[in-house]
């Protein structure tokens, strides 16, 4: 075992580098890896500021459900918000992606989340909680050029069926097998055309229920992740956490262009 | 003891890298303040006062450095431990002698004037050896803030290895400023003194001001309260430290005085301080980074090396973004200290040139160096200058002067490593 500062060899048990003085143990540095992350926050191998708050973020629920949401690699921070939650034997989670082209888009998607997540945790309907969540987030605006705005999935998940609700191109996967359960509201060249916020108009709620006759797992996620989705082999192994992260990894591999927010609910028929 | 004065560190830059970018520059402003309370006695302190008796010295010249001796002695306060050193091929302790130094009180100060009179002007010039007596004398004080004050009329005898090695051998050990006196002595020879032992060197242009020379930089000695205080950086490990410059009040290049403190993490001695304050330039060459990603490009600590106290502590960031907005802003200091760093290049490259013979690189220098002076609030440079080269103010073309006043090239040759500080906004 080296100090991964001084590189000098450390005894296992050991607090601190008898040689610099590293406190040994530290976390591990979301960049490099090195467990050498200071007190300040900031990798004392790499350098690298630690993502925090809505940087990068991760939930899991006794029952496994677990998510992660992360700013990607090319954008100067998180516009994605999740919520992850138990009601009863249900678990609510609730995924939207911020207009980049609107202003204070991570506030449109943060309240969004937040109103319909306890709205559907009180056991109102999909359409009530997106109701909520929408004029929420059009009381954001102060125009209608000055308009907060963000996509949205929601989804209840019960033991045998799992109502989905959504708008826009944020989506719902069946896995194993990856099969595609939403539909976007998006033209062909990418632009979406169903949006939460003051300047949306005739913006119609798709709702389905689905009841899988295999167990499996629901993942929800924005486009940060379904984007790098062509030919992926989702994982097959491990905790919902644990392949949360997997997938993570993998669209920051890919380019991390976009916010990631990846969200998994294990289900037994 | 005395209390230390409390430090503050603070940084100055433009954290934003363009996507590509890899080089990070702040500028450190290091200050001292206060801190001596009024029980606590004066720091403990060694001073050596080394007064060049070589031949070229007879006449006036003796005189006044006798005169100018007696006066660096009288500074003194009660209590230093100090000697005076006659400097010719050899260096010879005219008082207190033997091998040690002496308290300085009424009467030794006293008895150090009685021997300083009897000094005459005979012999050869050799201030490796003049420095090597001082480092001997001062290492009996490990505690002491140590300090010599040399003063030379003329060219070092010594074979540059020699002196080279013998700076090398005493670097680090006391800080030592110097003073040269009449045209026959060579800057770069001082200036190589200043660099290795951290102190100052100036050009005393009339013999008449020695004593005043003398009396304000031991008094300035005097106040030191911190033998010494390094600048400890880190920098992430793929990362290279391209340089650590002292760029105000003087210019210094610290970046060869490293020591590895661990294989990220280097000291580098600033020497004795008092209530001051300085800046330092320095360089990261860092990794290429994502964008979005900030990382600490360098972790600076002033550090005592005797107790390895940190006094303050500053990050050095980097952040990279796609924003050119950003990333192109000019922070003001370091394009300031940039730009003095640069002055004093163009001041060198043109002496030298001119020395050599190179009329065409030593007009386009020294030119350029006129009008960087004059945009950058250095007026005393801009005038030497303005002795040195002449620049037709129709057509803007610059011709060097013939018959240049040899004391006016040795002041602009010396007082190239002064930077001015940057005026606040709006003053």
């Amino acid at each position: 075992m080296i100090c991964p500062v001084c590189e000098t060899p450390v005894m296992a048990g050991f607090t601190y580098c008898e040689a610099c003085g590293h406190a040994l143990g530290s976390p591990a540095c979301a960049w490099c890896g090195a467990p050498a992350v200071d007190q300040d926050g900031y990798c004392e191998r790499c350098g690298l500021r630690q993502p925090t708050g809505r940087d990068h973020a991760e939930l899991e629920l006794d029952g496994g459900a677990a998510a992660v949401t992360d700013r990607g690699l090319r954008r100067a921070r998180n516009e994605d918000a999740m919520a992850l939650l138990a009601a009863g034997d249900a678990v609510v989670t609730v995924v939207c992606d911020g207009v980049g082209s609107s202003p204070r888009a991570d506030e449109a998607s943060a309240v969004a989340v937040e109103t319909a997540s306890a709205a559907l945790a009180r056991g109102l309907p999909q359409e009530e909680a997106f109701g909520l969540a929408a004029r929420a987030v059009a009381k954001l605006a102060t125009s209608v050029n000055d308009a907060p705005a963000c996509t949205y999935v929601a989804a209840v998940v019960r033991p045998g069926r799992i109502s989905l609700a959504w708008a826009g191109d944020t989506r719902a996967y069946w896995l194993p097998g990856g099969v595609l359960l939403t539909e976007d509201d998006a033209v062909e060249t990418g632009e979406i055309t169903a949006w939460l916020g003051a300047d949306a108009v005739d913006v119609t709620l798709h709702v389905r229920a689905f009841a899988p006759r295999e167990p499996g797992l629901l993942l929800v996620c924005s486009d940060g992740l379904w984007r790098y989705l062509d030919g992926y082999a989702f994982p097959r192994a491990g905790t919902p956490i644990e392949m949360s992260r997997e997938m993570l990894r993998h669209a920051l591999e890919s380019g991390g262009h976009d916010n990631v927010t990846i969200a998994l609910i294990p289900l037994t028929p | 003891m005395a209390d230390q004065p409390a430090f503050t560190l603070t940084i100055d830059q433009n954290k934003y890298l363009p996507v590509d970018g890899r080089e990070v520059h702040a500028i450190l402003t290091v200050g001292s303040t206060g801190g001596i309370t009024v029980q606590a006695g004066p720091a403990e302190a060694a001073e050596v006062i080394i007064v060049d008796t070589s031949g070229s010295m007879s006449g006036g010249k003796i005189r006044e450095a006798r005169q100018a001796a007696t006066t660096a002695v009288q500074t003194l306060r009660d209590g230093v431990n100090f000697a005076v050193v006659a400097g010719t091929q050899k260096a010879k302790v005219v008082y207190p002698g033997g091998d040690g130094l002496i308290k300085a009180s009424p009467a030794t100060r006293a008895e150090a004037a009685r021997a300083i009179s009897g000094l005459s002007a005979r012999g050869g010039t050799a201030i490796g050896e003049w420095l090597k007596m001082a480092g001997h004398l001062l290492s009996a004080h490990p505690s002491a803030i140590r300090h010599a004050l040399l003063m030379t009329d003329g060219q070092n005898n010594e074979r540059p290895d020699v002196f080279a090695s013998v700076l090398a051998a005493w670097s680090g050990k006391f800080v030592c400023d110097s003073l040269g006196v009449g045209d026959d002595w060579v800057p770069a020879e001082l200036r190589k003194v200043a660099e290795a032992m951290l102190g100052t060197f100036d050009f005393v242009r009339n013999q008449g001001d020695l004593s005043e020379f003398f009396r304000r930089l031991t008094q300035a000695s005097m106040s030191k309260t911190v033998a010494d205080v390094s600048l400890r950086v880190w920098v992430p490990q793929a990362a290279t430290l391209k340089f650590v410059k002292q760029v105000s009040p003087t210019l210094l290049d610290l970046t060869g005085k490293r020591t590895d403190v661990n294989p990220l993490t280097g000291d580098y001695p600033t020497g004795s301080w008092g209530t001051e304050e300085r800046e330092y330039h320095i360089c990261v060459e860092v990794p290429p980074g994502q964008v979005g990603h900030e990382i600490r490009a360098g972790w600076v600590k002033l550090v005592r090396p005797d107790t390895q106290e940190v006094l303050a502590t500053g990050n050095v960031l980097a952040q990279w973004t796609e924003d050119l907005a950003q990333s192109t802003r000019i922070n003001n200091k370091v394009a300031h200290y940039t730009g003095q760093a640069e002055l004093h290049e163009l001041i060198q490259d043109g002496l030298s040139a001119r020395a050599m013979g190179d009329v065409d690189t030593a007009t386009a220098r020294l030119a350029k160096a006129r009008q960087l002076a004059a945009a950058s609030g250095r007026e005393d440079t801009a005038r030497l200058l303005e002795k040195v080269v002449e620049i037709d103010p129709a057509t803007g073309t610059a011709r060097l002067r013939r018959n240049v006043d040899k004391a006016d090239e040795i002041e602009l040759d010396t007082g190239s490593v002064r930077t001015s500080r940057l005026r606040k906004e709006g003053s």
